[in-house]
């Protein structure tokens, strides 16, 4: 119906108009068409990359085991109070947020009748750095605090309701429950940075530790497990809104050592109050049935974070507690060393085990004596006799008639001055000197007399408790030089290990040379060190353990530091003699006697246990 | 007993469809408020839902009596209502108090006060209708554009005062539609677009061109003042242009009003449940006033938003009609002013909350929080009603 009247207006510009705000409310959807359902899900993970932080969770640590499933390295849950800082928010500035937390965690150690463990700067901190984390106020509250957190509310004074945002969390801490035992074989851990060049990066960590020593250093992969993680969204202010979703850890693998803790027990008993070292291993295969050094410490203490005073104490300590001395304290290996200058010999053909020399107490090589132990000497005797009597004199000829080159060749074989392999860290390599050595460090060739000194375990040779006890299996099973190794394996079954009789049994070695040497060989040289325990003045007597036929050589190293002669006591042994399953060495660093007189009845102690002959002294049955 | 019975069969007499859908949306506007601030700190801001049933409220009133009032005796007084709203713009600069550096509000007593703009919105609308309406008027030439103009200028230059460059832009679009609807020769209205486009061109070159060539130049810079272009103009358009390289800065609202639209996707993420509300990326102050359509968008999704365009294109389609329908040129020009007025605020906010076009601060109408605002448009819809109850036409459909 067209209209003429004048007063009315366009009806056609009417209907424009409206065409045209239609038109534009339609092209308004198509924008929001193309804004929420094209591009959606680009939109929604933009939202989630500005309001969505990933957050680490350490898992469970593995525990470690020894060779029967005996547990030694375990996880105890702590207790600790957290505090929820978004529940704590305040309006305004953050800093009235972090004065905020500040009230509640005086009023906690008020009411809980705690000392402050966190300052202002440290929730100052946690609220710019770890903004959607719960604050730990308190790590590893004792029961009765966590008792009265929980019976009591904790108010503001005056105010009835309980102050939101405080509860209770519970971590996992490492617990070594045998205290020192085996200490510098299982490690220790610290506190881990998160690894900024792994694959999966976190916007957070929650604290973990990780292995720093020891077997909880080389095995920290396997014992670590798997982290989980949870997804926190987080407001525009950064502080958590609600937790998303959650990865649970997987726990860490057990790992079984080789050690024997009986066998540890009485290893690190025989060292007390003396500084030194024992290393027993099964001749079979290498397995480190005990590694034990003196002084050590307690790895409890790092289990939480160690204070940095206690860290300084036990890193400027001269005694150096944390050094495993086993396999890397240096020693000159004094006379236990004759046992390689005897086979080189026998074995390249340049004497035989007939062979007796003079003994009068001292040796000339040129115009300077070279003199046995003992003054009067030892008159005309064998090898046997030698190695029982521990004759310095028939050694010096010995080696000279054998010449440098094949001891060194022999000792080399056997893996002196050189790392053993074993799968712990921090093994040092010793030092087996030569000509070349000597030209380079002293500048000056290799002389008789050095071959003297070094024959008879002196001079420049240093060597490893560990590769003494490698030298010692190796004569005792005839020639097989074994990879020690403390590791038996991760993710064995604990009761398969409990229940078997013989532990973890006897597992094959990894034998890194098969030296062969003749039966003349061995019959000479374990026979010497047979009488050294079993002749009626054999030097290692005192080692002697009623009703088992034992081998052993003692030793005694002498050196001077500032100007002193001191020296250290030396035994290496082996037992059964027919079928040896137990090599042994143990050295005590400044020695008030000999090995004869301060090692040897230790050795006995130890023999006693390994064999099972007797328990161990504490007299408790450890299973 | 009488009057009442008489207002009420004349109040059956009005467009239920633009009744229906002022209602459902002025609902909509309180239940997403509330959405907008259930979590925030402050109880006042929590509370504003309450606060915006008592506009609408007070809004129903507004639009019961201006419904029900003769539009004919309104537009009679549209000349004293024009002056009386010149007059609050003035009293507003001097007197009006401050909030974020503009000066926008009247405090008549306690917290509350009106803001003078939003009835001057439609005391001009009213007041060109019954000038561009008189019967016998010319309004096809130069003198009814001139005249338009001038009666916009005014009030225009003292919103743009305040400072608020969006209130005081959209009178130019709500002037065209008049002019467009009251009869102004095509040529005449292409030659006033293009004058706008040219003049914007131009502005815009002013703003960005230096930039380009070099040191800004103290002309340019002396043009641009005089031009009413202050900093924070500048600063919005760029922050517009330049959103992705400054996201923490003027480009935020722009982005996160975006990611709460896109994330909602098809249905939404559902109500009381806006992440980027409820997370505070889109910034409190905000959400419940210029970015509620982020709200709806992001807590029921495509299907919600567009569902309230439909809404919106429902009151400007029964506007529309209403004025076809009208009795006379004056009942015509005040129904489309009114509706170019909601349209245009609907059209550049959801724009604005797309990211389409550089933040504004222009409210939505029904659903943004604002108590004059509120009232305005709801009596805007009132007088629409009036044109409508007043019309002898009683089928529109016949003047389709």
């Amino acid at each position: 119906m067209v209209t003429n009247d004048s007063r009315i207006s366009h009806q056609g510009r009417l209907r424009l108009t409206l065409a045209a705000m239609l038109g534009f409310f339609f092209f308004l959807a198509a924008v929001l068409w193309s804004v929420q359902m094209r591009d959606a899900s680009e939109y929604e993970s933009h939202l989630n990359r500005q309001s969505v932080r990933r957050v680490r969770l350490p898992a469970p640590r593995g525990r470690i085991l020894d060779r029967y499933g005996r547990c030694l390295a375990d996880n105890r849950p702590g207790y600790g109070i957290a505090i929820y800082v978004e529940e704590l928010r305040q309006p305004g500035r953050i800093s009235r947020t972090v004065d905020h937390v500040g009230l509640v965690v005086d009023r906690l150690a008020e009411s809980l009748n705690l000392e402050r463990e966190i300052t202002e700067e440290d929730i100052r901190e946690h609220v710019v750095r770890n903004r959607p984390l719960p604050l730990l106020a308190w790590r590893d509250i004792g029961e009765d605090t966590l008792a009265r957190l929980a019976e009591s509310s904790v108010t503001f004074p005056g105010a009835q309701e309980r102050i939101p945002g405080v509860d209770v969390t519970v971590e996992s801490i490492r617990v070594y429950p045998e205290g020192r035992l085996a200490a510098h074989v299982l490690g220790h851990v610290g506190r881990a940075d998160p690894d900024l060049h792994a694959e999966d990066v976190y916007h957070y960590y929650i604290p973990a530790v990780e292995g720093r020593d020891g077997v909880e250093r080389v095995r920290n992969e396997a014992l670590q497990g798997q982290p989980g993680g949870y997804l926190v969204r987080v407001d525009a202010s950064g502080f958590k809104h609600m937790e998303m979703g959650r990865r649970d850890p997987l726990p860490g693998e057990d790992v079984a050592l080789a050690l024997d803790a009986r066998i540890q027990r009485a290893a690190e008993s025989v060292l007390e109050g003396v500084t030194g070292a024992v290393v027993v291993l099964d001749p079979r295969n290498g397995d480190v049935l005990a590694m034990a050094s003196r002084p050590t410490f307690d790895p409890n203490a790092f289990s939480m974070g160690i204070a940095r005073q206690d860290w300084n104490l036990l890193i400027k300590d001269k005694s150096r507690p944390l050094v495993n001395r086993a396999a890397s304290g240096i020693y000159p290996p004094g006379s236990i060393f004759k046992m390689v200058v005897a086979i080189a010999a026998l074995e390249n053909r340049r004497s035989s085990p007939d062979m007796v020399f003079d003994c009068s107490g001292v040796y000339h090589v040129g115009d300077h004596p070279f003199l046995c132990w003992r003054k009067s000497g030892h008159g005309w005797i064998n090898l046997r006799k030698a190695l029982e009597q521990s004759c310095n004199v028939y050694f010096y000829q010995l080696g000279l008639m054998c010449g440098y080159e094949r001891i060194y060749r022999m000792a080399d074989a056997m893996g002196i001055g050189r790392r053993t392999g074993l799968d712990l860290p921090g093994e040092s390599v010793g030092l087996l000197p030569n000509d070349a050595w000597k030209r380079r460090i002293v500048r000056d060739a290799w002389r008789p007399g050095d071959t003297c000194n070094v024959s008879i375990g002196q001079g420049a040779l240093a060597v490893t408790p560990l590769q003494m006890a490698v030298m010692t299996a190796a004569i005792a099973n005839g020639g097989r030089v074994y990879r020690p190794r403390s590791v038996l394996g991760s993710d064995l079954d604990p009761a398969h290990i409990i229940e078997t009789q013989g532990g973890l049994g006897v597992r094959p070695g990894e034998a890194l040379a098969d030296l062969r040497w003749s039966a003349e060989t061995l019959t000479a040289v374990q026979g010497g060190m047979l009488d050294v325990i079993h002749a009626p003045n054999g030097t290692g007597q005192r080692a002697r353990v009623e009703g088992v036929r034992m081998a052993g050589k003692t030793g005694t190293a002498q050196y001077k530091r500032d100007g002193d002669d001191l020296r250290h006591a030396w035994m290496a042994a082996y037992a059964p003699f027919e079928n040896p399953r137990i090599a042994a060495v143990l050295v005590v660093e400044n020695s008030p006697g000999g090995g004869g007189l301060i090692a040897a009845p230790r050795m006995r102690t130890l023999m006693a246990v390994a064999l099972g002959m007797e328990d161990d002294q504490a007299g408790k049955t450890v299973l | 007993m009488n009057g009442l019975i008489k207002h009420l069969k004349l109040l059956a007499k009005m467009n239920w469809p633009l009744t229906l859908a002022t209602a459902a949306l002025t609902t909509l506007g309180v239940l997403f408020i509330y959405s907008a601030c259930y979590v925030s700190e402050d109880r006042p801001v929590r509370m504003l839902y309450v606060q915006q049933i008592r506009w609408a409220l007070a809004g129903l009133g507004a639009f019961l009596v201006l419904a029900v009032f003769d539009y004919r005796r309104w537009l009679r007084h549209a000349v004293w209502l024009y002056g009386l709203a010149l007059f609050l713009l003035v009293f507003v600069l001097f007197f009006g108090v401050e909030i974020y550096g503009a000066k926008r509000w009247i405090r008549i007593f306690g917290d509350a006060g009106i803001q003078p703009a939003e009835f001057a919105k439609i005391a001009v609308v009213s007041f060109l209708a019954f000038w561009l309406g008189r019967p016998g008027e010319d309004t096809g030439g130069w003198k009814a554009v001139l005249t338009t103009l001038g009666l916009v200028a005014a009030p225009m230059a003292l919103v743009f005062k305040q400072p608020d460059m969006g209130t005081a832009l959209i009178f130019l679009p709500v002037a065209f539609v008049m002019m467009f609807v009251a009869g102004v020769r095509w040529r005449i209205l292409a030659t006033i677009v293009g004058v706008g486009i040219l003049a914007t061109g131009l502005l815009l070159g002013a703003l960005f061109l230096p930039e380009r060539l070099g040191p800004a130049q103290a002309p340019v810079e002396n043009t641009l003042r005089l031009a009413g272009v202050r900093d924070y103009h500048r600063e919005r358009i760029v922050g517009f242009i330049h959103a992705d390289k400054d996201p923490m800065g003027a480009g935020w609202n722009k982005i996160q009003s975006r990611i709460a639209i896109g994330s909602g996707g098809t249905w939404g993420k559902g109500y009381l449940n806006g992440t980027q509300n409820l997370l505070g990326y889109l910034p409190r102050t905000v959400a419940p006033t210029d970015f509620i359509f982020s709200v709806i968008a992001e807590e029921t999704g495509f299907a919600g938003s567009v569902a309230t365009l439909f809404l919106f294109a429902t009151v400007v389609a029964a506007g529309l009609w209403t004025a076809l329908a009208a009795d006379d040129k004056q009942g015509q020009l005040l129904c489309s002013g009114l509706v170019a007025l909601l349209f245009c605020h609907v059209s550049v906010n959801v724009a604005m909350t797309v990211g389409l076009i550089p933040i504004t601060g222009l409210p939505l109408p029904f659903l943004s929080y604002g108590g004059s605002f509120m009232v305005a448009t709801l009596a805007a819809m009132g007088m629409i009603q009036s044109v409508r109850i007043r019309s002898r036409k009683d089928n529109v459909f016949e003047v389709v």
